[in-house]
């Protein structure tokens, strides 16, 4: 009984899944399909670093920000001449970097995660902007699409990316210290300093770790628009903690998984999908995902006060 | 009869808290009820406050049935519950408090400071409570806050209060002070049912006695026809003397020397904790024994002084500098600092030690379930696996875990501090148990405890604070009289 409820989220994917099947005959189509893993392939790896950042009690509100100067300055690098494997890694050091300025302000100055990125959303955006002028980046190899939207053996390359992603992360969680330690701090971060455990140094790992996954996450928003856009990823925070929490994760800490949290990502993209291909309008599948994700947080409380 | 509970029965999901639950309580009575932890005692105690609703059995409130769904309808009845963890908002007033939800209205409709201000006195100065209306509740000693508590549970005219370990958490002299409260509410004429663990506490307060075992109640009777000791054998189930011998082991090696150790909130501490030795630490509350727990911890270091451990001069700075010396904080608030709740037995057992079970930063999992499942059987852990979760276990069995995580980090000095509290009779013996196997395998061993038999019976010196310096030493064959003279008096100069 208990498994079967932990299947629960599982289950309404397919669900959904089978009703856009037999609501619409564009919907399991490989054009279809293929969009929609190019689609979700962004907030997906985002949601992947937010999992550990929201186990460990921790939340970041400044992914948006981030994805969005680590793809600005990820083509800014390939505009300049830069190959292209080295733009991409200047944009995946540029979230490194954000993620441990995010880590050390909140585990050396013990302000509050949801402060202090709030306040570096502000920072890292602006900055952003300042960099750019406001202005897009366009000269980019075209080779750089292949990230986003090219495929290998069959499917697209983002899904390779996302699988690989998404095991490492699952790694991390279970069968590392790293990921131990998040679960420990998020569940109780006194015990886990009486522990001896270096509380400090493993909060700066998590929001580093997640920092790189959002810089990847920019640069494979960047490859599929082909610009470095400094506005990019405005409001994909939200899109990414609403992931994680329809997935289980909790905001209190010391809960969360990464199958949960790809659940979560993919049924979000199956309403805004379906609603695309139903025709329902944009307006009305702001409220559908509102909605779920208010039923799918209290079902999982339900789920667990029984327990 | 004002309250009868007849055969109440409750269930969690497939777990049975309560499947006999039978209580007669007359008015000007205290009842005690008592049994271990998970004998369903709290259950019983929700159910008559309206917090959780009965699955089957009866409940007679003078002679008719009710059925409360939520506390304001036993509130309505006349039934008031003082709560073990202060259920109090920490920033308002003690007058806010206490009218908390049931805000005195004036003719506006606007909520009424004066009047609130008013009558909040009104009740304080009728039971004679050192206590101001105005003052803020966070600021008040723990015991103030359990009067604020009682004013809160008084104020509409309650007949039944139900006081759930009022004293778990107070000094002896704070005790004193609640014991009287309960008194003058008994001969007032109201009912108190009064839950508690502190078995050196019964006889001064209770008249009528209910014990629950597993689910149960197996004993009803007055208070003078029972023994202690045959009290315990109904909470236990077999019988356990209440009285523990440890014999004293000749001392080794000096393991943990304190030198004029000075921090924020202790002052020049010396001590000297030998291999295979416990050293008993008494003092009244805040007289500085769990700060100096955790001056030596490193939670909150020293400012002067040094620290030698096994000879050599050791800085800590921080919990991570003690733990890699090699000294172990059982914390007094075990669910605070102890213990990851949400997490399984496992994580919580090899927290302090994951580096032995991993390589290069990778866990290994079943070298994890198998350390943990050794100590679930040398310890006692009734638990089912070393995946259930930390939370869904019993106090003493929480502690057990607790003292794993640091047999598992192979600790040499270990600060106990209050480690019997809010554990019951049963798994206190083990505990003490396992501390002396500690002590006999060579650890050196403070135990802080506000419990003064329990020091006596296990510590081989006891050493006494008061104002946050060591104010003098005492041997095994000490009376309390003696600890209480050192631990409360003004020394004579």
């Amino acid at each position: 009984m208990k498994r079967l409820q932990g299947l629960l989220p599982f289950g309404s994917l397919l669900v959904l899944f089978v009703a856009l099947w037999i609501a619409s005959p564009y919907f399991l189509t490989s054009t279809n399909l293929s969009s929609l893993i190019r689609q979700t392939a962004v907030i997906n790896i985002m949601a992947l670093g937010m999992t550990i950042i929201i186990i460990s009690g921790g939340i970041d509100l400044s992914v948006g920000a981030i994805l969005a100067m680590g793809g600005l300055l990820g083509t800014m690098a390939m505009e300049k001449g830069f190959p292209i494997p080295a733009g991409i890694a200047i944009g995946l050091l540029v979230g490194l970097g954000c993620g441990m300025l995010n880590g050390f302000l909140i585990a050396r100055l013990k302000i509050a995660p949801f402060i202090v990125t709030l306040g570096t959303l502000g920072v890292f955006r602006g900055s952003t902007l300042l960099i750019s002028n406001g202005l897009p980046v366009h000269q980019i190899p075209p080779a750089f699409s292949f990230l986003g939207e090219g495929n290998l053996l069959g499917v697209p390359f983002v899904l390779w990316v996302l699988v690989v992603c998404a095991a490492g992360m699952h790694f991390v969680l279970e069968h590392t210290r790293l990921g131990r330690y998040a679960f420990a701090i998020g569940s109780n971060s006194a015990a886990a300093v009486y522990a001896g455990i270096p509380v400090a140094g493993y909060t700066m790992a998590v929001y580093a770790l997640g920092g790189v996954l959002t810089g990847l996450a920019g640069m494979i928003e960047a490859s599929r628009l082909m610009t470095g856009q400094p506005t990019a990823g405005n409001g994909y925070e939200l899109q990414a903690i609403a992931a994680v929490v329809i997935g289980g994760g909790s905001l209190h800490g010391g809960e969360g998984s990464v199958v949960g949290t790809l659940v979560g990502a993919f049924i979000m993209g199956l309403l805004s999908n379906g609603s695309d291909l139903l025709g329902i309008s944009n307006y009305v599948q702001q409220v559908i995902i509102g909605a779920v994700i208010i039923l799918a947080v209290s079902v999982d409380e339900l789920r667990k006060r029984r327990a | 009869m004002l309250l009868e509970l007849a055969n109440v029965q409750k269930r969690y999901g497939g777990v049975t808290a309560l499947r006999d639950g039978n209580l007669r309580v007359e008015p000007g009575q205290v009842h005690l009820l008592m049994g271990e932890n998970g004998a369903g005692k709290s259950t019983l105690m929700k159910i008559v406050a309206g917090m959780v609703e009965r699955d089957g059995g009866k409940m007679l409130w003078r002679g008719s049935e009710v059925f409360p769904h939520r506390p304001a309808d036993s509130a309505a009845l006349g039934i008031a519950m003082v709560h073990q963890e202060c259920l109090l908002a920490p920033h308002l007033s003690v007058a806010e408090n206490i009218f908390l939800g049931r805000e005195p209205r004036s003719p506006f409709g606007f909520v009424s400071r004066r009047q609130a201000m008013a009558r909040a006195k009104r009740i304080i100065e009728e039971h004679g409570f050192p206590l101001q209306a105005d003052w803020i509740v966070g600021k008040l000693s723990p015991a103030c806050k359990q009067l604020a508590e009682i004013c809160r549970a008084v104020q509409n005219g309650s007949s039944l209060l139900i006081f759930d370990e009022p004293t778990s958490s107070l000094s002896n002299q704070e005790t004193e002070q609640v014991f009287r409260i309960v008194r003058g509410l008994r001969d007032r004429g109201m009912a108190v049912i009064y839950i508690t663990h502190r078995l050196e506490e019964l006889r001064a307060i209770g008249d009528q006695v209910t014990v629950l075992r597993d689910g149960a109640t197996v004993y009803q009777s007055p208070l003078t026809e029972i023994s202690t000791d045959q009290l315990i054998a109904q909470m236990v189930g077999r019988p356990v003397s209440m009285t523990y011998f440890r014999p004293s082991l000749p001392t080794g090696q000096p393991i943990l020397e304190l030198e004029n150790l000075s921090s924020s909130k202790v002052r020049e501490i010396s001590l000297c904790l030998r291999a295979g030795e416990i050293v008993g630490m008494a003092g009244l509350i805040g007289a500085g024994r769990t700060e100096l727990c955790e001056c030596i911890f490193g939670a909150d270091p020293a400012q002067s002084g040094t620290i030698r451990i096994e000879g050599k001069g050791t800085e800590i700075r921080s919990p991570e500098d003690a733990v890699r010396a090699g000294v172990a904080l059982v914390t007094e608030d075990r669910q605070r600092t102890g213990l990851a709740l949400r997490l399984p037995i496992a994580a919580n057992v090899t927290l302090a030690n994951v580096a032995s079970i991993s390589t290069a930063g990778v866990l290994d999992l079943r070298l994890q379930n198998k350390v943990t499942n050794e100590y679930i059987s040398k310890l006692r852990i009734r638990a089912d696996a070393p995946e259930q979760l930390a939370g869904r276990l019993s106090g003493g069995n929480q502690q057990k875990v607790v003292i794993a995580k640091w047999l598992f980090r192979q600790a040499r000095v270990f600060l106990f501090d209050e480690p019997t509290r809010g554990i019951d009779v049963g798994a206190k013996i083990e505990v003490f148990d396992l501390m002396s196997e500690l002590a006999k395998a060579g650890a050196a061993i403070l135990m802080v405890s506000s419990e003064l038999p329990e020091l006596l019976q296990m510590a081989d010196r006891i050493l006494v604070m008061r104002g946050g310096r060591i104010t003098g030493e005492l041997p095994r064959t000490t009376t309390q009289e003696e600890i209480m003279r050192l631990a409360a008096l003004e020394k004579v100069a």
